[in-house]
């Protein structure tokens, strides 16, 4: 069956062969500024990252061959290793408490309530803040003479040099980070909490289940989706992170909090090694996505969620 | 099981006491905007004359005012560009058959696994090649879509009704207009989530502008706020002033789309 309207220009058929062609023609025309994009931003690139990262190449000169010899660099390469090390312990101590501490907040928020829906709201102001200003609080709250001293002199202790400690300031940042990230999670793990079926936890309580019951053997098997999701987003999150490290210590005190991301960038913009750079970036990468494959085969399990 | 009235009333406590504890460095934010120097950074007293001084010496001198109209320029550019160009993408994707769909697709999906820094330095290569930088196009473009933007808009134009689209159709409606008329205002949530993600991305992006502006009068307020911490002049209650004003616009956006905000942020994550 063919509909034809006539029309004040060419004919439009609903289906049919005219209709496919107008259909594709608009679609070639919608999708266009967005095939061109890609390739030039992130195809290109990503192809020039790998090819990059097997040359030799500074700013000022052109991209020479040199196989592996970046990567074997890598091996030997102690700046390297301190960054991984630092990127490593800085992902699992602010992944880990942000996540336990937001379900924990979470649990309770999610019921119903005027005080949890004004709660919420404000729940998501540290979230809504951007990085950058929170950062610049951050390093006045970790000042000599700011607000962390103040608050550990009220139970005795001794003002601390926090970010000029090497032993102390990458726990500065988890301690930013942290925080950072609790209201984000807590809005997500909120939002996956009260969408659960309430019948689950009504059928529970009456067959008398405890509180700590039904959160081990209810809420957290049906919220794992949501929790494998917040666990993905945080550790990658916290792998690329950029902005606390480059704002609060610039990497120091000697190397103590130089992170992937800023040893990437200054070998690349600060040395202009961008060869060596583009290695370091492709090490990031498949750390990231292998990472990634394996929280989802051990939090999805059997599943098909 | 009925919780106890008691019970709750402590829940209810505890949970506010929380919930005050987390927000403690927002208020930190107000009282070091308002301290005279790094000696007065300690306590949690608010001196609103003190903070309207700041205020009007932020905005009396150059670099402020300038970092933050090159943020409105940087911010509202790649959102109403992103909407504009991943919403048509994601819309063909989702409804139109066109060559090279599945390419497409594929590259989109690929893409979500990338991040900025990974094809850092290559983008700057190809953004110098291009001879934009020390430009806003060189700032914007490479943000002007996204593969999430696409993705996103992807999934929700699936869901739109068919048999509206088709009446359209019948009603002798072009596919551009079918787009425009008919699917962008079903769209309309998506748009305004992506919208405001990719706002609050921009307002807060320092990595891609540090490496592609070198001028000072190009920066947007991250790259801007960075260097105000080095310079002299700059006392620490006006670092604040500044981080504080910088935390305005975000929290008054997020604050009026806060369904839009809650959305994006649970894409993925909840099950639908």
């Amino acid at each position: 069956m063919t509909l034809t309207v006539r029309l004040p220009g060419p004919a439009a058929t609903v289906s049919g062969r005219g209709q496919r062609w107008a259909e594709a023609r608009a679609g070639s025309l919608l999708a266009l500024p967005a095939a061109v994009y890609f390739l030039v931003f992130w195809v290109v690139p990503f192809a020039g990252a790998v090819w990059l990262s097997f040359t030799d190449y500074e700013l000022a000169g052109v991209p020479a061959w040199t196989g592996l010899d970046n990567y074997r660099r890598l091996l030997g390469d102690p700046g390297f290793w301190n960054s991984a090390r630092v990127t490593a312990l800085y992902t699992v101590a602010s992944v880990v408490p942000s996540i336990v501490l937001a379900l924990a907040i979470a649990v309770p928020l999610s019921r119903p309530g005027r005080v949890n829906g004004v709660l919420r709201a404000l729940v998501m102001i540290p979230a809504a803040m951007p990085l950058v200003a929170t950062s610049m609080v951050w390093s006045a709250i970790f000042a000599d003479e700011g607000l962390a001293n103040t608050l550990i002199g009220l139970v005795g202790i001794g003002p601390r040099p926090w970010l000029t400690d090497e032993r102390l300031a990458l726990w500065a940042l988890v301690i930013m980070t942290t925080w950072k990230h609790l209201g984000l999670f807590v809005i997500i793990l909120t939002a996956g909490l009260q969408g659960l079926p309430s019948g689950v936890f009504e059928a529970a309580a009456i067959d008398g289940a405890g509180p700590v019951r039904i959160f081990a053997r209810i809420t957290l098997p049906l919220l794992r989706r949501t929790l494998l999701f917040v666990l993905v987003i945080a550790v990658i999150g916290a792998m690329q992170s950029f902005v606390p490290a480059f704002l609060l210590t610039k990497g120091g005190p000697a190397g103590a909090t130089e992170v992937l991301p800023l040893y990437l960038w200054a070998t690349g913009f600060g040395f202009e090694r961008m060869g060596y750079a583009s290695a370091i970036a492709m090490v990031l990468l498949v750390a990231m996505l292998a990472l990634s494959l394996v929280q989802f085969g051990v939090l999805r399990g059997g599943d098909d969620g | 099981m009925r919780p106890s009235r008691l019970g709750s009333a402590v829940r209810g406590t505890l949970l506010s006491l929380v919930v005050a504890v987390m927000l403690l460095p927002v208020y930190a934010m107000l009282a070091v905007a308002s301290a005279s120097d790094a000696t007065d950074l300690g306590g949690l007293g608010f001196d609103a004359a003190r903070f309207g001084e700041h205020l009007s010496q932020l905005f009396g001198q150059g670099g402020f005012p300038l970092y933050l109209r090159n943020s409105v320029i940087l911010s509202l550019g790649v959102a109403v560009l992103e909407v504009v160009f991943s919403g048509a993408a994601g819309y063909a994707l989702a409804q139109l058959p066109f060559p090279g769909r599945r390419v497409l697709f594929a590259v989109v999906v690929g893409t979500l696994s990338l991040s900025p820094i990974v094809v850092l330095v290559p983008m700057y290569l190809v953004v110098r090649q291009l001879g934009w930088i020390d430009s806003f196009q060189g700032m914007i473009v490479p943000f002007a879509m996204s593969a999430f933007g696409v993705f996103l808009v992807r999934q929700f134009a699936l869901s739109l009704p068919r048999e509206l689209l088709l009446s359209a159709r019948v009603d002798g409606a072009g596919e551009l207009r079918v787009f425009l008329r008919v699917a962008v205002p079903l769209l309309r949530p998506a748009l305004l989530t992506l919208f405001l993600l990719q706002f609050l991305a921009q307002w807060d992006n320092l990595l891609w502008p540090l490496v592609v502006a070198n001028r000072p009068g190009l920066w947007p307020l991250p790259v801007g706020l960075s260097q105000l911490q080095t310079e002299y002049d700059f006392s620490a209650g006006l670092v604040g002033t500044a981080a504080l004003v910088t935390a305005v616009p975000p929290l008054v956006l997020m604050f009026v789309l806060q369904r839009y905000y809650v959305a994006g942020l649970t894409l993925g994550g909840v099950k639908k």
